[in-house]
């Protein structure tokens, strides 16, 4: 039922375990050791902030003297909003955020995620007593595109058609999205597993024909619940077609 | 909003026997319109409502997940036929490659409602019917889950009203058969009426896994709108109620239900909306208490539908049509009243095993070892559980059978005027035929089939359980059949069983305990 989740800034152990949130629980961070997310750098507060998990979205509290966080949205193309020291409670609108917490020289970036936002679906009254489906995605961003590009060639009607490489999805989408990289896709394609919820590997899972991959089970879970659309496939070719909705 | 339709389809438009009427409403999935029969076919009725559903190859919303859930509506309807249940005639195909649109169509004929509960309730909140409804579409979904079925998608648009302002279940779009105590459902669902470890619930490769406690879940929602007016969790907007479900499932947030609700639907709603699916009620006690609460039976409190509803009532054209249709509905073999079953006609396992669950149908209420004809078994449950009165139990029924006829269908005895298998007087059955509770328009003639004789002995004792005088001396079910051989006014005024009828009455008494299973009453 979580609806937040942090990503904490990379450490030396490759270990950054998400911390997920439910709507209304909260999340402070900062040097103390008691925090819910310790920062062990000198630059940063004792008690640096709070996060609290608001419903779909977060809200950011900045409980240092003298620094201010800037909220970026990486998408955005340089969106971000500024959280100025001892504002509490301030909103973030973005689906996937990064809180910059400058310390002593260096930026640490702390990644908040919101996968959870709600878009409207084509064809769904807002209003709650309609049948919902349970995917809600925003066409316009990356992690749609990646989708697209890895359902295209199945979409086009091979169904059976292997799915591409994430260097090929590179390959494909850097007409559109020039600074497209392994690292940028691979990250997407983990954001999606999230966002479309997908249940745990087979370890979890019961026994009984199953698929391999994370990459395989995003597209058959895409293609099943028309989460992506052979119309959908424009955000592939790039310009225009990225225009907001 | 105005939304367009699904599927457009023309006034007069033809398909099959149908001519397309007025639309009736539209969804995320399809449309349904009302329809009229234009030719004549005994098996089906004048008017009902045709469900399109837009599969066809070349229409605009080629979706994969739509084949998906037509499949599964159509196969719960042809699956499953209980009395709370909308009811499928029939399942067409447009063939009509100039309309592309259309072309493809998948069409379901169903039973035609008179509304639905969600425009009752826009235009009457806390209807005077409502704990009579809430006791239906309990029953209803008791009736699903008893068969194995999660319905999914519980809300007041899928309850939907008939003619005699009953409910019924309908729209299994979503509906998913058990398999073990979960099953899969597609990934939609209407978020006030979903329990909150499915608003954000992961999604395998065969969909959402749900349990029949989501459909508790959403039972408990709707009957705290039906009788308060209001949503259960507070919140102005869908997200913000979604909210205070997951805030008040981690528990830290308390339930406050309406101060409206009265005392005893306020523990069955608590028990309804449990944090956690393993504390909620399960259906059977849930039936149990929603009876209880509701107080049904009583026709005074049967649904008054608000005139907007009422529609003149047509008149069947034919006692012949109201007969096929009951036969239709109870499925072929019970008009074999020759007494073979399908078992060994064919000898095939499929039919054996039918025959096996034939045999075993309604075991936990009326005992297989007793020699109740097995054809009989699924006519005589599900007419008891037609009957929202704990006293008309299939074992009642099948001692009333035994004692009217020994179960013989062909029983002819004009002396008396008494026919079939429930020794029905013509005259009394035309009162009784129709499901709707409409008299037919003609006197039925003998030979009286069972699929039409004993359905209507479930409405009839249904009818006299609610007119008995309360506190006459017995028990209530042999004073019922009392009523059943003689009449209500009868019973009523002799203040017990007519001494008359006492051996009648004994004999029913002595098989009412040879077929009830031990521990039931």
């Amino acid at each position: 039922m979580y609806s937040i989740i942090v990503v904490p800034p990379p450490t030396t152990e490759d270990d950054r375990q998400q911390i997920r949130l439910a709507p209304g629980e909260r999340l402070s961070f900062g040097r103390a050791p008691g925090s819910g997310l310790p920062i062990p750098h000198d630059g940063v507060s004792r008690r640096a902030g709070e996060i609290v998990a608001q419903g779909t979205f977060w809200i950011l509290s900045n409980l240092s003297a003298r620094q201010t966080y800037v909220v970026e949205n990486p998408e955005g193309a340089g969106e971000h909003i500024k959280v100025g020291p001892g504002r509490l409670d301030a909103p973030v609108p973005f689906e996937f955020s990064r809180i910059v917490l400058p310390a002593a020289g260096d930026l640490l970036p702390v990644e908040v995620w919101a996968p959870r936002h709600d878009y409207l679906d084509d064809d769904a009254e807002p209003d709650g007593e309609a049948t919902a489906a349970a995917f809600s995605v925003d066409r316009t961003k990356r992690y749609f595109a990646v989708l697209a590009a890895l359902c295209e060639s199945r979409l086009r009607g091979d169904p059976h058609a292997p799915l591409p490489t994430v260097d090929q999805v590179v390959d494909r989408l850097r007409p559109a999205w020039p600074a497209a990289s392994r690292t940028s896709v691979q990250w997407n394609i983990d954001y999606l597993a999230v966002k479309l919820r997908l249940k745990p590997g087979p370890e979890s899972a019961d026994p009984g024909p199953r698929l391999n991959g994370k990459k395989e089970s995003l597209v058959s879970l895409a293609l099943r619940f028309d989460v992506v659309r052979e119309d959908d496939l424009v955000v592939l070719s790039g310009s225009a077609s990225r225009a907001a909705r | 909003m105005t939304e367009p339709y699904a599927v457009p389809v023309p006034k007069g438009y033809r398909v099959g026997v149908w001519e397309v009427r007025e639309p009736i409403a539209t969804g995320a999935f399809g449309s349904v319109y009302t329809a009229r029969r234009t030719e004549r076919s005994p098996d089906l009725p004048d008017s009902a409502a045709l469900k399109f559903l837009p599969t066809g190859t070349n229409t605009p919303r080629q979706l994969s997940h739509l084949r998906e859930l037509v499949e599964r509506e159509v196969t719960l309807y042809r699956r499953l036929e209980r009395p709370r249940l909308l009811r499928m005639y029939d399942t067409l195909v447009v063939d009509d490659p100039g309309r592309p649109v259309l072309d493809g169509a998948t069409v379901l004929v169903l039973e035609k409602a008179e509304g639905s509960l969600s425009v009752l309730l826009s235009a009457a909140p806390r209807p005077d019917a409502g704990p009579a409804l809430l006791a239906q579409i309990c029953e209803g979904l008791a009736q699903l889950h008893a068969a194995g079925w999660v319905h999914g998608d519980l809300k007041p648009a899928n309850v939907l009203l008939m003619a005699d302002g009953s409910a019924r279940l309908g729209d299994f779009n979503m509906a998913a058969e058990l398999e073990g105590t979960h099953a899969y459902t597609p990934a939609f669902s209407t978020p006030d009426y979903t329990p909150p470890e499915l608003l954000w619930a992961e999604i395998g490769d065969r969909g959402r896994r749900i349990r029949p406690s989501a459909d508790v879940w959403a039972f408990g929602v709707l009957a705290h709108l039906v009788l308060t007016g209001a949503f259960p969790l507070p919140g102005a907007t869908a997200t913000a109620r979604r909210d205070a479900a997951t805030s008040y499932a981690r528990g830290t947030d308390e339930l406050r239900l309406s101060p409206e609700l009265p005392d005893a639907w306020r523990e069955i709603v608590r028990d309804c909306l449990a944090r956690t699916h393993a504390d909620r009620i399960t259906t059977e006690p849930l039936l149990r208490r929603v009876e209880a609460a509701a107080g049904t039976g009583d026709p005074s409190r049967l649904p008054r539908l608000p005139r907007l509803l009422r529609r003149r009532r047509r008149l069947p054209a034919a006692v012949a049509g109201v007969v096929a249709a009951a036969a239709l509905a109870y499925g072929v073999s019970v008009l074999t009243d020759d007494g073979s079953t399908h078992a060994g006609s064919d000898g095939s396992g499929v039919s054996a095993a039918r025959a096996a669950a034939q045999a075993r149908y309604g075991a936990s209420e009326l005992r297989t070892d007793q020699g109740v004809p097995v054809q009989y078994r699924r006519l005589i449950v599900d007419s008891a559980h037609a009957c929202s009165e704990p006293d008309v139990t299939p074992a009642l029924i099948a001692a009333m059978l035994k004692s009217e006829s020994d179960f013989d269908p062909n029983l002819s005895d004009p002396g008396k005027q008494e026919f079939g298998i429930a020794r029905w007087t013509p005259a009394i059955l035309r009162w009784w035929m129709r499901d709707d509770g409409v008299p037919a328009s003609a006197t039925p003639t003998p030979p009286l089939s069972p699929s039409v004789s004993v359905p209507a002995m479930g409405r009839y004792l249904c009818y006299i359980d609610n007119h008995l005088k309360s506190g006459l001396p017995g028990d209530k079910r042999v004073l019922v059949s009392a009523g059943y051989r003689t009449s209500v006014e009868k019973v009523n005024d002799t203040g017990g069983v007519p001494p008359k009828y006492r051996d009648y009455c004994a004999r029913v008494a002595h098989y009412l305990k040879e077929y009830a299973p031990s521990g039931k009453k």
